[in-house]
């Protein structure tokens, strides 16, 4: 039934074919003035994930699809982005090299230095500490206190406290034996991650406190060896959500908006009622690039990426987005479950619930599912600590795809 | 001009997609098909270091090793890999007292273990890498 002419070459050259047609147009669009210098980024770019798909299936024995997804993902996303806003396209292109440039140290330094899975309170004491940054640095934008500038350059902390926590479940749940002993280390962890959801809180980044909450539920289920905390933390959930709701407008206003937003139109729900549009403006092939008009949308680069792109290249095109990160989600797991090391297991399960759970959010939030909340969708979005930290967590996850288990055998002999 | 050609662009971007989709499922679905459920018994297996779908014959990602394991070209070895580089008789991993060693059974392109040909018998310690032909194994010993 499946004979032999397809091989892992099929994708690699269907993304290349990809990416030149997209330049065609763009070459066609600037018939008549040429800006040369985004060629040249752009050229760069294709080679840099065509070598990069290359090399991965010589130098990895573990996946080699995820890199791939991920690689069409980006170009789909850098498409609309250049053609919002030319300016952001050319920023986004310089961040997604730094984000392949990251995506290798990542792979690197989990591979050759060893010990990650000892160093739990240097990762606790490290996101108080980026927390704190936050509450003294912060500035407000866009309703949420998440963004920190330093030299010209804004800076989203909780992008990095977010693979932080990761690494913190990690250590707990892979260390197990050693808190058994100790009373109460159950609890310390649910106080500790319950910590950083409240002061994301206070910080009013309801989407990011989600994904914490949705990342620690996940794992909690998976490797909780006390089945109660489990509802513990539920009925927990349930009701710091109600609380939430009674004592906090902003909360308040975003579901309202979700359940009505056609009677704010004027001014709260402008937002969703834009993308709404925006996605029924487009159909099932789209009006065509450069030919509809996603900058109605407010913050169609960021986080209505989406209703952008299925505005100008259809619902189609929405629907293959939902579909790459079904199957980046699906790899994600099959990678913790041939996983030996807990460790390391943990961290991909970890890994692909976050990127799950993001573009879940998202997704739901601009086509009027869920509650809308400010995050960005991973590979997609505009946005250079969201690039970056999306690709320190492909890092993780090409690590976890490899056998670690004998490496860290040796590890223990040497230490004994 | 620049319109005719997005409106067209717009289904071919759609069709590419669409196929580099359905090409990673097509993967995905073979690499599945081949895993059969892993029962590994004993303390020591071979795993397999190349990638599954590179190699056009029928080839397991775990070898168990149960006391003894040969390994060759024809049928009545306990792993068989109909590969061109692999003799008929090619290796046999033999137990004795929780320690493993190999054995070259004079097979025509040789074994090697860590990039150092196999002369006649050697100790397989935990991590070392086999090579016959293009094919890699890494010997996992939990024991």
């Amino acid at each position: 039934m499946f004979n032999k002419s397809i091989s892992t070459k099929t994708p690699r050259n269907l993304l290349l074919l990809f990416e030149i047609l997209s330049l065609v147009l763009l070459l066609v669009n600037q018939w008549d003035n040429i800006d040369k210098t985004i060629y040249y980024i752009w050229i760069a770019l294709i080679l840099i994930i065509y070598i990069s798909n290359f090399i991965l299936n010589r130098i990895t024995s573990g996946d080699n699809y995820i890199f791939l997804i991920v690689s069409m993902l980006m170009s789909i996303g850098i498409i609309m982005i250049y053609r919002i806003d030319s300016e952001l396209g050319f920023k986004q292109l310089l961040w997604f090299i730094i984000g392949i440039i990251a995506f290798y140290f990542t792979y690197f330094m989990l591979k050759y230095i060893r010990g990650w899975k000892n160093w739990g309170k240097l990762y606790i004491v490290l996101s108080y500490i980026l927390f704190l940054i936050t509450f003294l640095l912060g500035t407000r934008k866009y309703g949420a206190i998440n963004w920190i500038t330093i030299g010209g350059h804004s800076f989203q902390p909780a992008e990095i406290t977010k693979l932080l926590l990761i690494f913190i479940l990690a250590f707990y749940y892979s260390n197990m034996d050693m808190f058994k002993d100790r009373k109460y280390s159950d609890y310390i962890l649910m106080g500790l991650v319950y910590s950083f959801i409240g002061l994301l809180f206070l910080q009013r980044d309801l989407g990011t406190a989600v994904i914490f909450l949705g990342i620690y539920m996940v794992i909690q289920f998976i490797h909780e060896e006390k089945r109660m905390n489990i509802l513990y933390n539920i009925g927990l959930f349930a009701v710091g959500g109600t609380l939430g709701y009674v004592l906090f407008d902003h909360v308040k206003v975003r579901v309202q908006t979700w359940i009505n937003p056609w009677i704010y139109i004027d001014n709260k729900g402008y937002q969703i009622t834009q993308s709404l549009f925006a996605i029924a403006e487009g159909g099932f092939f789209g009006t065509g690039i450069g030919l509809g008009n996603p900058e109605f949308i407010p913050l169609a680069y960021t986080d209505f990426i989406f209703s952008a792109i299925c505005e100008e290249m259809g619902i189609f095109i929405g629907i293959g987005i939902i579909m790459l990160f079904m199957i980046l989600v699906y790899r994600g797991f099959k990678i913790a479950l041939n996983q030996n090391d807990k460790f390391f297991r943990i961290l991909a399960i970890g890994v692909s619930t976050l990127f799950g759970i993001q573009s879940i959010i998202i997704i739901g939030g601009v086509i009027k599912v869920l509650p809308l909340t400010g995050i960005t969708l991973p590979f997609v979005s505009y946005g250079g600590s969201s690039i970056l930290s999306s690709f320190i967590a492909l890092g993780i996850l090409q690590i976890s795809s490899e056998d670690m288990s004998y490496k860290e055998e040796e590890y223990c002999e040497t230490r004994k | 001009m620049y319109n005719l050609i997005s409106v067209l662009f717009k289904y071919v971007f759609i069709i590419i997609i669409y196929l580099f989709i359905f090409s990673i499922i097509r993967l995905i679905y073979l690499d599945i098909k081949s895993i059969s459920p892993v029962t590994l018994e004993g303390n020591a297996y071979l795993k397999l270091i190349n990638r599954r779908d590179s190699i056009p014959y029928k080839i397991k990602e775990h070898y168990s090793i149960d006391g003894e394991l040969t390994l060759g070209r024809r049928s009545d070895n306990d792993v068989y890999l109909n590969d061109p580089f692999i003799s008929k008789k090619h290796l046999k991993i033999v137990e004795d007292e929780e320690e493993y060693y190999l054995e070259d059974l004079d097979s025509a392109n040789g074994t090697f273990i860590n990039t150092e040909r196999v002369e006649d018998v050697v100790k397989l310690s935990n991590g070392d890498i086999i090579k016959l032909g293009s094919i890699e194994f890494l010997f996992v010993d939990r024991g």
